[in-house]
């Protein structure tokens, strides 16, 4: 009987040890993986509303309010947006489903601290609750600079710091006001130009000439002689079955690659391109990340590659002047150029800065952080002088600023809808890289882009200096 | 006022199950010598957690639910001081730490039970009540059948009856086909056979195994055994062929302590895991859920997934009773019953039940100790073993520390066959609890006699 025991205390300790392992993986569930787990988009929690708190604020980068609860006398509580439409792509709105920060930033807004003490205070006081505040990193007065210079165009600008990916502003127009959203929700719905679509990180258009700091990448790495080509350009030339036209039939003379991209030379890319070859510049733009996946707090659609390694050349010449089924998106075209200003480094774009909390402490500090190195930083360097040429000489001279050297690059992109859009990406002082902008004008059929584009960053400039 | 109190109430529940747990080490310690405070203080203290914790959900059900929740939760209390009243006297040496450790989870069942669908709970307090009926009839029951150690033969029969029946005859829920359907004119009755088999099995080993056992005894059962467990294989039944397995690998070691024979057992149902795993696609489908349910959210991996958001979205406190969403967990009621828990009452809490399946281990392992005789012995090890192994299985399913398989959280889940079964085996361990008790002072006396 003593071994049965004995054999019986093993049993014991046996199960006894399992269920202490149990115990073990329950903690390290919730101590370990949870912040991996709870962030899937699947977990429906993420969208839980808790009606018997104030809804946390969304501040900008210096606190001013961009969306609160606001509560009546009589109790009923409304979510009020001050900016209206002006930040209204960034905020989202809340009363029709949840969007934009609203959405992705839901469960911060609903955490309430010291839950236990805030709620026996507001049986005494009678206040609600109120959830953790989000900071972001967008300048209001940079903002309603952007919707002020699209004055009503179709379009988007998007303002970054190249060195972290900070984004300072961030607007699409047309666009929508979340104080009103249920009213407006039909017409919005039906609307023509789909107002609810934030055309900075969702709408997609071709690069245009935008493009060739791409093809000029591509040739920098792949053709050793690319300092000594030149090509005679007599304003159009015909690639196997294509014909390729410089800007109004505009004959260029013998350009090297500086005056190319200054003049915005058609023609000299697309040889250039024939040189390069689809299969090389196929693998630039996935280094420059224009095929991969990423992601941001406001839904983004992914770029549309439509190169393929075994191409025709017609497609490789058009890609490579920014016309082919490419597509791409303001915010990426942002993210490229802030690379190009910060020596090849691509950032992260990031819209929240930090979680405020009552007792105004902060935390989830957002650190930027890099997404890849899309060139050598010597490539960066020659890239970014000749993108200087640009606008001192060349076709982007509407982006000059006043006593700051402005760098960058233009883009008309012929496409299906109309007349052309309007391309500039730029950054400025071209020294000491401060600011990075993307601005995109729709069907205006001129380079009006440029000037709204040097106003964004001296107003940019002006603001990061105060 | 509500919103306050449901907050508060998240850590009144933590600290209550804390201080279950803390009573009964007092409990323990007292009796292995030692004194951290007076049992009797310890076992009404236990009581007073579960009348607490009961009121206090309840109260917070109505609120948030309607006065029904309050008409119920008067029957749930008229239920827990009826249970407490009539065992006390009926186990009157029985162990207080098995009665308030089943009675807590009962009560744990029939609070979130409520809170997911209301007729369930309705439906479980009537299978409880059941339930506690037999418990204490048990006692005269086991007194009227005296030689149940010489029945083997019958239980074999029995069992492999059962099985075949629910072969032919089975309906398929959830996956397998564990259900028989019994019908009496208009009426008709659903129910789990493997719950029955339980019993069967348990009995059946125990009788066996009292003997001496050689190899004829060794051979019959593992073949015997071996033919069941691959029987609920075949029905998709993978979490009572696992159970099935356990009890008869515990037993067999505990009556012939040969640690050879426990590895080589192991070691065969590894191989046949390996093969089951081959041969099975339901099989795959489980393990494939378990290794990376990210992979299949949608459909195999949605339960797990699901169980995984509802356990950690709101930290260890939990979101609070009524506010979290356990709905969005497929069947939530009787499977992932403890991930529900754990969102709402949080993961402390969680762990606090898992503890308090180990304070049931320890008390049943005891009990097993105590037995004078080898065939009780036999029996309680079997109860304790299964209840345990088979809350290890469902937990361990939901937090993916193992693959799921569909088995119930004994006396917390939902369902009829399962509740009444888990209470039976608490009966039976109170009941071999009471017979040592009797042969002790029997022994007692004796030796006064002698002396």
């Amino acid at each position: 009987m003593s071994k049965t025991k004995r054999s019986i205390r093993r049993v014991f300790w046996f199960l006894a040890l399992v269920l202490f392992v149990s115990m073990g993986y329950l903690v390290k569930l919730v101590v370990v993986d949870r912040d991996s787990i709870v962030t899937s988009s699947y977990n429906r929690r993420l969208n839980y509303v808790d009606e018997s708190i104030q809804r946390g604020d969304i501040l900008d980068e210096n606190g001013i309010v961009l969306a609160e609860d606001l509560i009546a006398a009589d109790g009923t509580k409304t979510r009020s947006y001050p900016y209206g439409r002006t930040a209204g792509h960034i905020t989202g709105y809340s009363d029709k489903g949840k969007s934009g920060i609203e959405a992705s930033e839901n469960f911060v807004l609903n955490t309430v601290d010291h839950n236990l003490l805030q709620r026996g205070k507001a049986l005494f006081t009678g206040e609600l609750p109120k959830g953790n505040s989000v900071v972001l990193t967008v300048d209001i007065t940079l903002q309603e600079k952007a919707a002020q210079l699209l004055d009503g165009a179709n379009g988007a600008i998007v303002v970054m710091e190249p060195s972290t990916g900070r984004i300072l502003a961030l607007y699409g127009y047309p666009d929508y006001d979340p104080n009103t959203i249920l009213e407006d929700w039909d017409a919005l719905q039906t609307a023509q130009d789909s107002p609810l679509l934030n055309r900075v990180t969702q709408g997609l258009y071709p690069p245009g000439s935008t493009f060739k700091m791409v093809t000029a990448l591509a040739a920098m790495e792949y053709l050793e002689d690319w300092e000594n080509f030149t090509y005679d350009c007599t304003g159009e030339a015909s690639f196997t079955d294509k014909e390729i036209h410089c800007y109004n039939n505009r004959a260029h003379g013998t350009v090297d690659m500086a005056e190319a991209l200054a003049t915005s030379c058609n023609c000299y890319f697309a040889a250039l391109a024939e040189k390069i070859g689809a299969e090389n510049l196929l693998k630039t733009m996935e280094e420059v990340g224009m095929t991969a996946v990423y992601g941001m707090e406001l839904p983004v659609s992914l770029n549309k590659v439509g190169l393929t390694a075994d191409a025709a050349d017609n497609e490789l010449v058009e890609t490579s002047i920014g016309q082919g089924k490419t597509v791409v998106t303001p915010l990426y075209m942002a993210m490229l150029i802030s690379a190009v200003a910060n020596d090849g480094i691509m950032m992260q774009p990031y819209l929240v800065d930090h979680v405020l909390h009552a007792d105004d402490s902060t935390s989830d500090t957002t650190l930027p952080s890099q997404l890849r190195q899309i060139c050598t930083v010597q490539e960066a360097e020659i890239l970014q002088n000749m993108l200087q040429g640009v606008v001192e000489s060349g076709t982007g001279t509407g982006a000059q600023v006043e006593g700051v050297t402005v760098a960058g690059k233009t883009g008309t992109a012929e496409n299906a809808t109309g007349n052309d859009h309007s391309w500039f990406v730029g950054f400025a002082p071209a020294e000491d890289p401060q600011v990075a902008v993307a601005v995109l004008v729709e069907n205006i059929g001129d380079g009006s882009a440029s000037g709204i584009a040097g106003q964004m960053i001296a107003a940019a400039l002006e603001t990061e200096q105060k | 006022m509500m919103e306050f109190l449901i907050v508060l109430s998240r850590y009144l529940f933590i600290g209550g199950i804390g201080l279950f747990l803390w009573s009964g080490i007092v409990y323990i310690a007292y009796e292995q010598g030692g004194f951290l405070g007076s049992p009797v203080t310890a076992v009404s203290l236990q009581k007073g957690i579960v009348i607490g914790m009961h009121l206090l959900a309840f109260l917070i059900l109505t609120a948030r639910t309607g006065f029904a929740a309050a008409g119920f939760g008067l029957a749930g209390l008229i239920f827990l001081l009826i249970a407490w009243w009539m065992l006390d006297h009926i186990y009157y040496d029985g162990c207080p730490l098995l009665i308030n450790g089943m009675l807590f989870l009962m009560d744990v069942g029939l609070i979130f039970l409520w809170r997911l669908e209301p007729p369930l709970a309705q439906r479980q307090l009537i299978w409880m009540t059941l339930g506690l009926t037999c418990i204490c009839l048990l006692p005269y029951i086991m007194k009227i059948i005296p030689h149940t150690e010489k029945l083997e033969w019958l239980y074999v029969v029995l069992i492999y009856g059962l099985l075949l029946a629910t072969h032919f005859f089975g309906e398929e829920k959830g996956g397998s086909v564990n259900w028989l359907t019994l019908k009496f004119r208009t009426y008709s009755f659903t129910f789990q056979p493997s719950e029955i088999e339980k019993f069967l099995f348990i009995f059946y080993l125990a009788s066996v195994f009292r003997k001496r056992v050689g190899w004829r005894e060794f051979l019959q059962t593992a073949i015997l055994s071996a033919g069941i467990i691959l029987l609920l294989v075949l029905q998709k039944d993978l979490g009572s062929a696992l159970i099935f397995f356990m009890t008869y690998m515990v037993l067999l070691y505990v009556s012939t302590s040969s640690e050879l024979l426990f590895f080589l057992g192991m070691g065969t149902a590894s191989a046949a895991a390996v093969l089951a795993y081959r041969l099975f696609s339901h099989v795959q489908v489980r393990v494939a859920a378990w290794k990376n349910p990210w992979a299949d959210i949608d459909t195999g991996g949605y339960q797990i997934v699901n169980s995984l958001f509802a356990i950690t979205t709101w930290g260890f406190f939990g979101s609070g009773l009524t506010k979290g969403m356990p709905e969005t967990i497929p069947v939530v009621e009787s499977d992932c019953i403890f991930a529900a828990i754990c969102e709402e009452f949080g993961s402390f809490f969680g762990l606090g039940l898992i503890g308090i399946f180990l304070m049931i281990l320890y008390r049943g392992v005891r009990v097993a100790l105590d037995s004078a005789r080898k065939y009780h012995s036999l029996i309680a090890m079997g109860v304790t073993v299964l209840l345990t192994f088979q809350a290890f299985l469902i937990i361990g399913g939901v937090i993916k520390l193992i693959p799921l398989t569909g088995v119930t959280l004994p006396l917390v889940s939902y369902g009829g066959s399962s509740i009444l079964s888990s209470m039976i085996m608490f009966g039976i361990l109170q009941w071999i609890c009471v017979l040592c008790e009797e042969d002790a002072r029997e022994k007692e006396e004796r030796d006064r006699i002698y002396e």
